[in-house]
């Protein structure tokens, strides 16, 4: 038995943590594989999506009495800005082959390179 | 003993000391920049974003290299801080480095399905790559979900190449990822009902499912950064991967679900009956060299997930590697440098010419 004073307050922390991290992950996923947790695990979310969809059709409802713009509106606008975005892309992209890019374009380099084995000076 | 008992102690109350010093450091700090090799944008489409690295060396490789990031989660786990980058190793090593990363889609890209992914996100990938570098032959890089992408892209294009494939922790049998089979039992889960009432798949969710796998992660990982909070490289190692690790995105809508329905519920691509846009994928027919590592600890995709799928591509000139590690310590950090980096660099120089 050795006499060194052990003086790392974790040291005993240590090592509880680790049978019980292996315990708990053990257990735990036996215990989440079950179909029993499944089924209530997809009712809570069943019943939050339902409470978040019913939230959002009231707050439509509410932005809609208050003449403000909804979350679909938003999405409505979204939507029309990514067809904008796809078509300036688009432009971009036949641009590209008409005008070459205003930036500098870096110096190109060799694709030449061979592996270290087959390289004359390896 | 009395030496071993005075080297000792005096360490144990010296990291006790950095302990507390440290950790109010810790709290003041701000989290390190990751991501930031230099690149450029050269392409932007929907949650796409394809990078270009510059090149590091004067001389690169022939075949470019396009690294094809999971659907879930931020590119950056490839490219995290100088000397802890794949990106920059890969770089250095003189490849010309690709990467196809992902934004969160919004809600308009709700409707982007299995095909968007695959023939337009990672082809439209390879085709800028092979256009903006001259070259036709693309050496592909996928990682867990991109690995997915890849080998879908590639059983529907085997005649267009790729001219490598190398994927990591890549799913194929998810009938053996228990857990995430528990959890989208079709009696309980409707995906349906989810898409449609949501639109994307909340990152928050899938933040949750990843969780669980191992109830206890969490608790464990923020007891192992009090105990290590003396030791900078180890607080350093857990700001990166825990902030990458909360750093999840959503899916959108129709892609969660055909993932749901084809992979998960049909396991269809295990059954070789996978289709994407009405075209069958035919992984017995891809004959590029391919490369698939997988890590021993994986919790994530296990196994008897990514095993099988060695021996559904046709390639004859194919080879499984399996390393030490996790799923995530596989590709980044100092178990990645040793390991899969140098694996990885070996198995695809002499294929780059």
């Amino acid at each position: 038995m050795s006499d060194t004073p052990n003086l790392d307050p974790f040291g005993l922390a240590r090592g509880w943590m680790s049978q019980w991290e292996k315990l708990v992950n053990e257990h735990g996923t036996q215990l989440l594989a079950k179909p029993e947790t499944a089924q209530a695990m997809q009712a809570m979310s069943g019943a939050a999506m339902q409470m978040q969809a019913a939230s959002q059709e009231a707050s439509a409802k509410l932005l809609a009495a208050a003449n403000l713009p909804s979350r679909a509106d938003f999405e409505a606008l979204g939507a029309r800005l990514a067809t904008i975005e796809a078509a300036l892309a688009r432009i971009e992209q036949s641009l590209r082959t008409v005008a070459p890019n205003s930036a500098p374009p870096r110096p190109p380099v060799a694709r030449t390179r061979k592996p270290p084995s087959t390289s004359p000076d390896a | 003993m009395a030496t071993a008992s005075a080297g000792t102690a005096p360490s144990a109350v010296e990291r006790a000391i950095q302990r507390n010093l440290k950790g109010l450091g810790y709290l003041a700090s701000s989290a390190p920049v990751l991501g930031a090799s230099p690149k450029d944008v050269v392409l932007s489409r929907g949650p796409l974003r394809l990078y270009h690295y510059h090149p590091l060396t004067d001389e690169v490789y022939r075949v470019p290299v396009l690294l094809v990031m999971a659907t879930t989660n931020r590119g950056y786990i490839f490219d995290m801080v100088p000397g802890q980058s794949l990106v920059e190793f890969l770089l250095l090593r003189g490849y010309d480095v690709f990467m196809a990363d992902w934004e969160a889609p919004r809600a308009e890209d709700r409707a982007l399905g299995m095909k968007d992914y695959v023939e337009d996100f990672v082809g439209g990938s390879i085709a800028e790559v092979q256009r903006l570098t001259g070259e036709s032959d693309v050496s592909l890089v996928g990682y867990c979900m991109g690995g997915v992408l890849s080998v879908l892209w590639a059983g529907l294009n085997h005649a267009a190449g790729p001219k490598n494939l190398a994927v990591f922790t890549t799913p194929v049998d998810f009938q053996a990822m228990t857990l995430f089979q528990a959890w989208s039992d079709q009696r309980y889960f409707d995906v349906d009902r989810l898409v449609d009432t949501l639109g994307l798949a909340p990152a928050e969710m899938l933040q949750t499912a990843f969780d669980m796998l191992r109830p206890a992660g969490r608790i464990a990982a923020n007891f192992a950064l009090l105990d290590n909070m003396w030791n900078d490289e180890f607080v350093k190692g857990h700001r990166m991967f825990d902030r990458w690790s909360n750093d999840m995105l959503p899916l959108a809508g129709e892609y969660f679900r055909e993932t749901t329905k084809q992979l998960v519920w049909d396991n269809a691509l295990m059954k070789g009956t996978m289709k994407v846009g009405g075209r069958a994928v035919e992984l017995d027919k891809i004959s590029a060299p391919f490369l698939h590592v997988t890590a021993e600890h994986d919790h994530i995709v296990t196994t008897g997930a990514s095993a099988p799928l060695i021996g559904l591509i046709g390639s004859e000139d194919k080879e499984q590697v399996v390393l030490k590690g996790g799923h995530v310590s596989l590709i980044a950090g100092p178990n990645a440098v040793k390991r899969m980096w140098p694996r990885l660099d070996s198995w695809l120089a002499e294929k780059s010419t």
